[in-house]
C-alpha cells in the first residue's frame, strides 16, 4: 500500500444527467426540515422520504431488476449517495439496508432470502440493522458469544447485542452469532437474518449524549428462527462480515457528516469574507476535495471487484478526523454563544456533541489504524 | 499506467538514481517532456510530468528537475510551479514512509522490531494516511491540468487544494518519520534528511499555507455553500 494509485472513477452513462435529475427530484421532494437534521443526515430517520426515494429508483440501485432493483453500476449509486449526503437528505431509515444488507443478501443469500427481502429493501420500505457488537465484544469482535444452536425446528438463539443502530425501527437484523458450540475467536461464527418481530426478542433504547435514540440493546431469549435464516456458509460468518465492512468504511458518509456546517459557514461568511475565515474555508475545502478523491478512488477499486481493505480504512481514518475536526475549527473562528438560536450556532453545537461518535462507529480509530499498519507490513 | 509512461518512468529512475547534478536530466531530454510532438518534443501530458516528478521527489529531491520539465511549457506561472512541487512532495513523502517502514521492521529494541509496538504502528498508520492523501491530491490535480490543457488558471482550484493538502502533510510526515527513526535519522550519513529537508523547504515555496488558503477560500466564498458542491462535481477529476 506504499503508493495510493488513484483508481479512475468512471461510472457508465450520463453522470451529469443523473446528478441533474436527482437534484431536480430533491428540490421537490426533500422535506423542508430543520438545518440541524441536515448534518449527520445518514442518521436521520424519515420513512416517508425513504419510500419516496425508493419509488423514484434511488434505493437498491445496484440490485438486479428481478428483485425490484435498478440494475445500475455501483459508481452510479455512489454518485447518488454523495448527492443525497451533500444535500443533507434524511436517508437514515434505509441507509444500512441499502448500503450493506441488500448487497450482502444478494452475494451470500439464498434465492428464498433474496425474493423475500430484496424487493422491500429496493422500495425503501424494509429496514435493517447490524448485530455485531456485544457487551463483551466491541473492538474485539471475535469475542462474540451470542449463540445459535441448530435444532429440528430451526436455529435457537440466546444472547445479547448492543449499540445496535436503528434496531427499534428495523424489520430485520443481520447478526453475527456463534453456531458451533465450543468454538473460539473468529472460527465457528455464522450470519443469521433475523426477523425482529420474532417472539423472544426484546429491544431497549440507549439514549446517546445528544439526547437521541439511535442505538439499542437487543436481547435474544430462546428465539427460534427457521433453518433458512442462515446467510451464506455456516462457519464463514467472520469472512462474510469482514467483506461487509469494506462496503461500510469507504463511502462518502465518512467525510460528509459535517458537510452542512461547511455550507453554513461559507454562506454565513458571504462573498467577501475576512481573511481568517477565508483561510479556514480554504483549508477545509482542500481537505474535503482530497477526501472526495480518495473515497471515489476506493469506490472505483471496490466496483472493479478488488478488495481495498486498507484504502477503505485510510478513507475512514482521514474522513473521520476531518469531519470531527471541522466543528472545532469553525468554533475557533466563529463568535457565537453556546445557546445561540441562529442556524450556524445550532448546527455547530449539534456537530460538536455528535462528533465523538464519528471515530467510534464502523470501527474505532485505533482498530482502523491497526488495519492500516498491517497493510504496511508492520503486524 | 500506459506502456509509454512505464518506459518514461524507467528512464527517469535510471537517470535520477545517484545523479548529483542536473546535467544528466538535461541530457536525457526532460526539457522536451511537455513540448508537443509537432514542436519537436516528447508530447507528454501532465500525468507524465507528475510521474517523473514523483520519482524525482523520491530519489533526487535536491536537483531542480521541476524547472527543467517546466521549461518546456514556455509560459510558466507560479501555479504551474506549485503544481510541480506537489508532485515532488508526494514522491518525497512516499520515500520518507518507505524509509520509516524499513527502519521499524529492522531496528530491534526491547527484544523485537520497533514495528511490533502498537505505538509505532499507530504513528506510521497516521503517516501513511497523509502520504495517501497527498498522492491522491497530486494525481487528481494532474488529471485536472490535463483536462484543462495545462491551463493553470482553469486548474487553480485543484492546484490550490493539492498544494494546501501537501503543505499540511509536511508537518505530520516529517515529524513521524524522524520520531520513529530516532537518532540515526538525525545524522548526515543517513538518507532521511535527503527527503525531509526538501519537504520543509517546499512547504514554503510557490505558495505557503496562508497564500493558498486565502486564494482557495476566496474562490469558494464566491461560489457559496451549495455552489462549492456544484462546482466540485462539475469539474473533471
Amino acid at each position: 500500500m506504499q503508493s495510493f494509485a488513484l483508481y479512475p472513477f468512471d461510472p457508465p452513462g450520463d453522470v451529469a444527467a443523473l446528478r441533474a435529475d436527482l437534484r431536480g427530484w430533491l428540490a421537490v421532494n426533500q422535506p423542508v426540515d430543520d438545518i440541524v437534521a441536515r448534518a449527520n443526515c445518514w442518521a436521520s430517520f424519515d420513512p416517508d422520504f425513504s419510500r419516496a426515494l425508493g419509488a423514484a429508483g434511488y434505493v437498491g440501485m445496484t440490485l438486479p431488476a428481478i428483485y425490484g432493483g435498478g440494475d445500475r453500476h455501483p459508481l452510479e449509486r455512489y454518485v447518488v449517495i454523495e448527492e443525497l449526503l451533500a444535500a443533507g437528505a434524511p436517508v437514515g431509515a434505509h441507509w444500512i439496508a441499502d448500503r450493506q444488507t441488500g448487497p450482502l443478501i444478494l452475494r451470500y443469500g439464498s434465492d428464498e432470502q433474496r425474493e423475500r427481502y430484496l424487493p422491500g429493501i429496493a422500495k425503501g420500505e424494509l429496514y435493517a440493522c447490524i448485530g455485531l457488537s456485544e457487551p463483551g465484544a466491541g473492538s474485539d469482535l471475535a469475542a462474540v458469544r451470542t449463540s445459535a444452536r441448530e435444532t429440528a425446528e430451526g436455529w435457537r438463539i440466546n444472547g445479547q447485542k448492543i449499540w445496535t443502530t436503528g434496531a427499534h425501527f428495523s424489520h430485520i437484523m443481520l447478526a453475527l452469532v456463534r453456531t458451533e458450540e465450543g468454538s473460539e475467536r473468529n472460527a465457528g461464527l455464522s450470519q443469521l437474518l433475523i426477523d425482529l418481530d420474532t417472539p423472544g426478542i426484546t429491544i431497549r433504547p440507549i439514549i446517546d449524549m445528544a439526547g437521541n435514540h439511535d442505538f439499542n440493546e437487543v436481547f435474544f431469549d430462546d428465539v427460534l428462527v427457521p433453518h433458512g435464516a442462515l446467510v451464506g456458509t455456516r462457519g464463514q460468518g467472520w469472512k462474510q462480515v469482514t467483506a461487509e465492512l469494506g462496503l461500510e468504511r469507504s463511502g462518502p458518509e465518512r467525510y460528509l457528516s459535517s458537510h452542512a456546517l461547511l455550507v453554513a459557514l461559507i454562506d454565513a461568511a458571504g462573498a467577501d469574507p475576512e481573511p481568517a475565515i477565508a483561510g479556514v474555508i480554504g483549508k477545509l475545502t482542500a481537505e474535503m476535495w482530497t477526501l472526495r478523491q480518495l473515497s471515489m478512488s476506493t469506490a472505483a477499486k471496490l466496483a472493479a471487484g478488488e478488495d481495498p481493505m486498507v484504502e477503505a480504512s485510510v478513507v475512514k481514518e482521514l474522513g473521520n478526523a476531518f469531519e470531527q475536526d471541522m466543528p472545532r475549527r469553525v468554533q475557533a473562528i466563529v463568535d457565537c454563544a453556546w445557546d445561540d438560536k441562529a442556524d450556524l450556532a445550532r448546527l455547530l453545537r449539534a456537530l460538536l456533541i455528535a462528533s465523538p461518535s464519528f471515530s467510534l462507529r464502523g470501527g474505532t480509530r485505533e482498530v482502523i489504524r491497526g488495519i492500516i499498519a498491517r497493510g504496511l507490513g508492520l503486524r | 499506467m500506459s506502456a509509454a509512461r512505464e518506459m518514461l518512468c524507467d528512464t527517469a529512475r535510471a537517470v535520477l538514481a545517484g545523479a548529483s547534478d542536473i546535467a544528466p536530466v538535461e541530457e536525457a531530454g526532460f526539457a522536451l517532456l511537455l513540448v508537443a510532438e509537432e514542436g519537436g518534443g516528447f508530447g507528454g501530458d501532465w500525468g507524465d510530468a507528475h510521474a517523473v516528478l514523483h520519482i524525482a521527489g523520491m530519489s533526487a529531491p535536491n536537483i531542480p528537475v521541476a524547472a527543467v520539465i517546466l521549461s518546456g511549457l514556455g509560459d510558466v506561472s507560479m501555479p504551474h510551479r506549485a503544481a510541480a512541487t506537489v508532485s515532488l512532495m508526494a514522491g518525497a513523502m512516499g520515500q520518507a514512509l518507505a524509509l520509516s517502514i524499513d527502519h521499524v521492521n529492522t531496528r530491534q529494541q526491547f527484544g523485537r522490531p520497533l514495528g511490533k509496538f502498537q505505538a509505532v504502528q499507530q504513528s506510521l498508520a497516521v503517516m501513511a494516511c497523509e502520504v495517501a492523501a497527498v498522492d491522491a491530491a497530486a494525481a487528481a490535480m494532474a488529471a485536472r491540468l490535463d483536462a484543462s490543457g495545462f491551463d493553470a488558471d482553469a486548474a487553480v482550484f485543484e492546484i490550490a487544494a493539492a498544494k494546501l493538502r501537501a503543505n499540511r502533510a509536511v508537518g505530520v510526515v516529517t515529524s513521524i518519520a524522524h520520531q520513529v527513526h530516532g537518532a540515526i535519522g538525525f545524522t548526515e550519513e543517513y538518507d532521511l534528511h535527503r527527503v525531509t529537508i526538501p519537504l520543509m523547504r517546499w512547504r514554503g515555496e510557490h505558495g505557503n499555507d496562508a497564500h493558498w488558503a486565502q486564494a482557495l477560500g476566496r474562490q469558494v466564498a464566491v461560489l457559496g455553500g451549495r455552489g462549492l458542491w456544484e462546482s466540485l462535481t462539475a469539474r473533471a477529476g
